[in-house]
């Protein structure tokens, strides 16, 4: 990204509100999500962003929660609007870690792990995901083509995904080649550093006025924690926190897995994608790898995950990534994401965590 | 109006659970004594039951791997030791705690379930090495 982030940030959300048809005067609040802000020694981006609309008397917040700021900040604005604080919110999540090292930038992300008690322990955040990885594929024999699948099909779908990090399909020779990085993953199993920005607006349903696209509606806006160290949790099989949003959202929304026709799940690496779609209900704890690879979660498969290419293939701007997500859906529900469209889109999911599952969010959001 | 010194403190520090791995050689942890979980996580009240005041407890330095993985691609704190293990064990005494080992290089030098101890170390972390199967019975 050659912009800055605070300019991308500003841009997308000039965007996002013209095609709400609201002008920036109406924002009565912004939400920014930004976890990295130190790499480009700039925090306070709210009021940068905000004075680059042009609306500088409005008060803004920065929220951090790891990888899934952006849906928090999403959570806050919906609560900020439902609770009648203002009749419209702005969303902006943001991130630029371009410029950096590789290896600053892992330590960057290591920051968001237990520091203490686990990144002083050799841990990184594919280390991590790899030791659920290897916990799981001792309970439920796993190829490494299933793992593989996964990789192959978000890759897929982001060569149709003109906002992607990766705008390339892999084969399953590529991967299978590509370098052991923490064992059971591979560099394909494992999602980029990407940059990005994303933005959207919440309004009451009230005061919509003309909007240039089909707003979605909120069906459900849920979020929660859990115990953040491993060496805390008895299970490895899944993420408590996906279990508890997810249950929750559906609590919201009065519905179930089989009412949602598509989704955008927390793929940071491939075996995140697996426990998702268990733990959020759609497949049965051990089967989720097993009908990945059988195509079911294919663009044109029955449960379309992750058209957009996923964090895998899309890329992982962290505090932007749950905000590209419900573009994602948007675009999806417009009829905007040519050359990707999944085959119905009433209804979609947004799951989205925070580091290893210490927070998540979950929304649902239907078609007007 | 509770005065200060009634709000509740934890046993010890989180220097003083880094300080036990390498300087005093003991795998420090906190214990509840409603629940009896046992952690080698540092905090005020219990994450399982989430009642306050966890007593001061020391871990077995002994116990089994539940799940590990072998970094090739290292912490920054690692960069000399890759490839190298991250290990979640769970300890004969009670609790679970996460640790690596030094010079285990591949995936099949270590399995789910075998048995390692802790041992202390100048190096960051909670080091384990490979333990032999205690002798059977009889």
């Amino acid at each position: 990204m050659k912009e800055t982030g605070r300019e991308a940030a500003t841009r997308v959300a000039m965007e996002a509100i013209q095609q709400s048809g609201f002008a920036p005067q109406d924002i009565g609040y912004t939400f920014v999500s930004n976890c990295f802000g130190m790499a480009e020694h700039q925090g306070h981006v709210g009021p940068l962003i905000n004075n680059g609309l042009g609306i500088p008397d409005t008060p803004s917040v920065t929220l951090e929660s790891a990888c899934s700021s952006s849906s928090a900040a999403l959570h806050e604005a919906f609560v900020h609007v439902a609770g009648g604080f203002a009749d419209a919110a702005l969303v902006v999540g943001v991130e630029k870690l371009s410029h950096l090292d590789t290896l600053t930038a892992t330590s960057y992300f290591a920051i968001a792990a237990d520091y203490p008690f686990e990144t002083k322990n050799g841990a990184t955040f594919p280390g991590l995901y790899a030791t659920l990885a290897n916990a799981y594929r001792q309970a439920f024999p796993t190829k490494d083509e299933m793992f593989g699948a996964i990789a192959v099909k978000n890759h897929a779908n982001a060569a149709r995904n003109p906002h992607a990090h990766f705008q390339k399909e892999i084969s399953m020779e590529t991967y299978l080649a590509s370098p052991m990085i923490a064992t059971p993953l591979r560099l394909y199993d494992c999602c980029p550093f990407s940059d990005g920005a994303a933005a959207v607006v919440v309004a009451a349903k009230e005061f919509v006025k003309k909007p240039v696209t089909e707003p979605l509606v909120f069906r459900a806006s849920a979020r929660s924690g859990s115990v953040t160290d491993m060496q805390d949790r008895p299970d490895l099989l899944g993420l408590p926190a996906t279990r508890t949003a997810g249950a929750k959202a559906f609590r919201q929304a009065k519905m179930e897995p089989k009412d949602v026709n598509f989704l955008e799940v927390h793929d940071c690496f491939t075996i995140a994608e697996v426990m998702a779609l268990e733990d959020l209900g759609f497949f049965p704890k051990g089967t989720g790898a097993k009908e990945s690879a059988e195509g079911v979660t294919a663009r044109d498969g029955k449960l379309p995950v992750n058209p957009s290419g996923g964090l895998k293939a899309k890329g992982h701007p962290v505090a932007a990534t749950g905000a590209s997500q419900v573009v994602e859906i948007f675009e999806q529900v417009n009829g905007l994401a040519k050359g990707r469209e999944v085959p119905k889109s009433e209804t979609a999911l947004a799951h989205n965590v925070g580091a290893t599952g210490g927070s998540c969010s979950v929304h649902i959001f239907s078609r007007r | 109006m509770a005065s200060h010194d009634d709000l509740p403190s934890a046993p010890h520090t989180i220097d003083d659970f880094v300080k036990g791995y390498s300087e005093s050689g003991r795998l420090r942890g906190f214990r509840c004594p409603h629940c009896g979980l046992v952690t080698a996580t540092w905090g005020l009240a219990c994450a399982r039951c989430g009642k306050v005041g966890l007593a001061e407890t020391e871990l077995t330095p002994r116990g089994r791997v539940s799940a590990f993985t072998i970094l090739h691609v290292p912490g920054d704190e690692f960069l000399n030791e890759a490839p190298y293990a991250y290990v979640v064990v769970d300890l004969d005494g009670g609790g679970r705690i996460t640790g690596w080992m030094s010079g285990v290089h591949q995936e099949k030098e270590l399995k789910i379930g075998e048995r390692v101890r802790f041992e202390p170390s100048y190096k960051p972390g909670v080091q384990f090495v490979h333990e032999a199967e205690p002798a059977a019975p009889g």
